[in-house]
């Protein structure tokens, strides 16, 4: 009778639904165009740059509230998708050879604003646009920068302030106006980086001024950039050779 | 006569089985015979038994058909009240039936059971064994995911590397000129007919002649085997120091075999059905293709070998080794049985048991392949990204962006395919980066043409900081040397970590 | 028990046996041998024959397969494509989809590459940020032509036949590329080098090292 008990408390275990063999609902691995969850879609696709919680990343901080709040969903989109040109940035969509959706794309967009953006971040100001509304003047510029960088990342690339030069032509080359502007704005808070407001002593950056830095900055890019004997003619360009495939330029 | 007495009379006087199943069951064996040491064979029978059950449980409900498979697979796990428990029952059976079949092998072989007069035995063992791994790929294959699909396609470009013959053979094996459904109803019925079929009636000659010939006596050193001898000697050692198959040594195998299929159920409960992991889509390239647990270590050893190796090590190895095995009885049919006395056969053993285990240790995670996600979802851990210049920064963007990451760790995350890169630093100079990334060699891909000059020294620079702990970074001292005017410096200790470069 | 019926005893046996060795019966069970090795024989061939249909309908395999507008494909991208196997029955499901990458060099030069390792045929991924095919099984790689850059496989990417023809890119498919129908291993030719590899390696596919 005992064993007969038993064998019924262990057939009860065995119908019963709290065995942890039990598959969770759903396929073990879906098609990977029907996963939706940002904690997975980031985790895989973004965080390798972008950190793991959108901080602490070696490129732009995407969990800077700062930062979303000046760049709208379509700027974000469009970034996610079809990547930024001229920065190391590629694009994640599928037009643009990705492995994501509109709607993956979407969730990022949602989903980061959803973890990330902080209301009132601004406290009442008004940050300059996300994108610049007209060129820049390269000859103020130069002023703005001993004005409000200079202090830092040193007046030229041979003498780097203690935060590292961003006269450097290599670094130039690696990111575009959009790169600039965006960090100038935004600032990183993650790395203890002011944002616009707090480069200079009193006041915060104006519009105009950001617009004149970046293009100044821009102007400070070498024809050469990343050569190792700035001096030499490169190799590509003497005559009978050819030049190695550019790919950098998507 | 009570009415059983009278039913079972009426069947015998019919039947006449009584007589044979008698002989069988308590047919004398050597004393030393029982022990816990000879439960392997009847474990693996009972575990055949078992697959065979469960097989056609599942054969309900499944089928071979290339749209639907996945998807029944899919109903199974999730809507069939314990259909998923079931196929956990399966998959772990095969697993067990893989490891008691193999243990049972390298028991035989090293208690001498395979020398006179059981060659036969033997060697139909040989093709138990090789079916019951027949069977374990094809049930794979009949899980239709993904790890079906490209396993199907390791196996067609394992048999495209024939001579002459190849193409014709994969398109023998899928059934046509790509894996679609005349692959899986093939494999279906392999599965589920021939090598089932094949492994029953073998299964059935191998007890007949293990009833027939008796079961191997316990092995003594020095107890030699001679053709003429021997028979007489076992038939002395079973009658005069033995006692009847059933119970005396019977009651070890049922308690084992008891304990098997429990240890089955409770793997099964506990870690559930295998997969399916993905359709069996081909478009879909986002996918890590990886063998069931019987057939990682040869995912290693294809993983290792040189490719110039490869096509006659896959041709030639696997005939050689079981022409071994077959062999093995006509070579060394008689003599010393006992392990003490042949240590060539316990270190074969040790050997093969010790490749296994690495074999299939590697194979768990896998550091040939480079990490598919490891560029986009590895990051970089904080420590190395503090008090970075801005171009380093971008250098650490361009490590990411080229994919390096997936074949170089950095923080214990990333691929395993190159060496981790946390201290290269301290092992080549800024040159020597320069040139490794331009040029590859080592097995690695040349990104000369792929990387612009801004990339190569926002990379190199970033590499460049990589040596923790102050431990000094592997520098030029010729450069030193022309950078000072010809003087060398004082101390080759420059920097240390997070101390900024002097450019 | 004693009422069963015993069993001849083999000395019984024999003795018939014997009895029936030269007689019209055993001459009769001769020929019933042999008719039914013949029908066996008979039958055995449509057996065979059924058994070898995939590989004695191989000629139908291959057709040129349409892959669309050729304006589609940019110059200096590498695109994954899909395409419905020609061979192919309705059940077949989504395993007739096949994929290849579309390599673009400028507009009228295309190759198309199998997906398939040249190792072992697992599916190799494109990564456009630094131009290589990996493949995820035992990490053969490859460069952007196809070449084999490192890892296991012994030669480059499978490449299909392409044409085109009325501004649509065609390629000749329809059965999964193995080391044997395939063309053979490629000749290290000038064109499957990168440009800057070209002029320090001879050969990347001879698995030499470049410098040091």
């Amino acid at each position: 009778m005992k064993g007969l008990g038993l064998v019924l408390l262990a057939a009860t275990a065995l119908s019963g639904c709290h065995m942890p063999g039990r598959p969770a609902p759903g396929p073990e691995v879906p098609r990977p165009e029907s996963v939706m969850s940002f904690a997975q879609l980031y985790g895989e696709n973004c965080s390798g740059c972008h950190g793991a919680d959108g901080r602490n990343g070696s490129a732009m901080e995407l969990g800077n509230p700062v930062y979303l709040a000046i760049i709208d969903d379509a700027a974000l989109r469009n970034i996610i998708a079809n990547g930024e040109k001229g920065t190391l940035m590629p694009g994640f969509g599928n037009a643009a050879g990705g492995s994501l959706t509109d709607k993956q794309i979407d969730a990022l967009v949602s989903g980061m604003r959803a973890r990330w953006a902080k209301p009132n971040v601004l406290a009442g100001m008004t940050a300059p646009p996300w994108k610049a509304s007209q060129p820049g003047d390269a000859t103020h510029g130069a002023a703005v920068y001993t004005q409000a960088c200079a202090r830092c990342h040193g007046n030229t690339s041979q003498q780097p302030g203690a935060a590292g030069s961003i006269l450097d032509g290599s670094f130039l080359a690696l990111v575009n106006d959009q790169t600039i502007r965006t960090i100038v704005i935004a600032g990183r808070d993650d790395i203890g980086q002011p944002d616009w407001r707090n480069v200079l002593l009193g006041r915060a950056l104006t519009d105009a001024e950001i617009t004149d830095l970046t293009a100044w900055l821009i102007a400070q890019t070498p024809p050469h950039p990343g050569h190792p004997y700035p001096s030499t003619q490169p190799t590509a360009e003497r005559p009978g050779e050819q030049q190695p495939l550019a790919t950098h330029t998507q | 006569m009570p009415w059983y007495r009278r039913t079972y009379d009426w069947l015998e006087r019919r039947l006449q089985l009584e007589g044979p199943i008698k002989d069988a069951v308590l047919h004398p064996v050597p004393k030393s015979t029982a022990s816990w040491w000879y439960v392997f064979g009847s474990a693996s029978a009972v575990l055949l038994v078992l697959q065979v059950v469960t097989g056609i449980l599942l054969a309900l409900v499944y089928s071979p058909s290339a749209s639907h498979a996945w998807n029944i697979l899919q109903m199974l796990n999730h809507q069939v009240p314990l259909g998923w428990f079931l196929r956990a029952m399966h998959g772990w059976g095969s697993n067990f039936m893989v490891a008691i079949v193999v243990i049972h092998m390298a028991q035989v072989f090293l208690f001498g059971a395979y020398k006179f007069p059981r060659e036969l035995t033997w060697i139909i063992g040989v093709f138990l064994l090789l079916l019951t791994l027949g069977m374990a790929f094809t049930g794979q294959v009949l899980r239709f995911d993904q790890d079906a699909y490209w396993g199907l396609a390791i196996g067609a470009s394992i048999l495209g590397r024939v001579p002459w013959i190849g193409g014709q053979l994969v398109h023998l094996m899928l059934g046509g000129p790509i894996i679609n459904g005349a692959t899986l109803t093939r494999f279906f019925a392999l599965h589920v007919f021939i090598l089932p079929g094949t492994l029953l009636v073998l299964t059935g000659l191998h007890v007949w002649m293990v009833v027939k010939l008796g079961i191997n006596e316990w092995p003594m050193p020095g107890r030699l085997v001679r053709r003429e001898t021997y028979i007489q000697e076992y038939n002395e050692l079973a009658h005069k120091d033995g006692l009847p198959f059933f119970p005396g040594a019977a009651w070890k195998d049922a308690y084992f075999a008891a304990a098997i299929l429990l240890a089955v159920a409770l793997c099964a409960a506990y870690f559930g059905p295998y997969g399916p992991t993905g359709t069996p889509d081909p478009t879909i390239i986002n996918t890590v293709p990886k063998p069931d647990p019987p057939f990682l270590w040869i995912y290693t050893v294809l993983s290792y070998l040189p490719p110039e190796m490869e096509t006659p090590f896959l041709l030639i190895v696997p005939p050689l080794a079981i022409a071994v095995l077959l062999g093995l009885p006509f070579v060394a049919g008689v003599g010393e049985k006992s392990w003490w006395r042949r240590p060539v056969a316990v270190f074969s053993v040790m050997f093969l048991a010790v490749c296994w285990a690495s074999f299939t240790h590697l194979a768990t995670y896998t550091p040939w392949s480079p990490k598919m996600n490891a560029w986009s979802g590895a990051p970089i851990p904080t420590a190395f990204l503090e008090r970075r210049t801005p171009l380093e920064r971008q250098g650490a963007n361009v490590f990411q962006e080229k994919q390096c990451r997936n074949c170089h760790s950095i923080g214990g995350s990333g691929g395993l395919r190159g060496p981790a890169l946390d201290d290269v630093a301290t092992r080549l100079t800024e040159d020597q980066l320069i040139r490794q990334v331009l040029l590859g060699g080592g097995n690695m891909p040349a990104y000369g043409s792929t990387l612009s000059p801004p990339e190569t020294t926002a990379l190199v620079r970033f590499l460049n900081t990589l040596h923790p702990n102050y431990q000094p970074a592997a520098s030029d001292a010729s450069r030193a040397v022309a950078g000072q005017g010809g003087v060398p410096s004082a101390s080759t200790v420059e920097r240390g970590n997070g101390q900024h470069k002097t450019q | 028990m004693d009422e069963k019926l015993p069993p001849p005893s083999p000395q019984e046996q024999q003795q018939l046996l014997e009895r029936d060795r030269i007689s019209r019966r055993s001459f009769l069970m001769n020929v019933g041998l042999a008719i039914n090795g013949m029908v066996g024989v008979l039958l055995a061939v449509p057996v065979v024959a059924y058994i070898l249909g995939p590989v004695m309908r191989r000629r139908e395999y291959l057709t040129w397969i349409d892959l669309g507008d050729a304006a589609k494909f940019n110059p200096g991208e590498t695109k994954l494509v899909s395409f419905r196997n020609p061979f192919t029955n309705e059940w077949d499901g989504e395993t007739a989809n096949i994929p290849a990458y579309v390599r673009t060099e400028a507009h009228g030069r295309y190759t198309v590459f199998a997906v398939n390792c040249a190792h072992l045929g697992c599916p190799v991924r494109w990564f456009s940020e630094s131009q290589l095919f990996m493949c995820p099984c035992h990490g053969g790689v490859y460069y952007a032509d196809g070449s084999r850059a490192s890892g296991p496989p012994e030669r480059g990417l499978f490449e299909y036949p392409t044409k085109i023809e009325n501004g649509h890119l065609f390629i000749e498919a329809g059965q999964m590329p193995t080391l044997s129908n395939s063309a053979a291993l490629r000749p290290c030719s000038e064109k499957s080098q990168p440009t800057l590899v070209k002029r320090i390696a001879p050969c990347p596919g001879t698995d030499e090292p470049t410098i040091g």
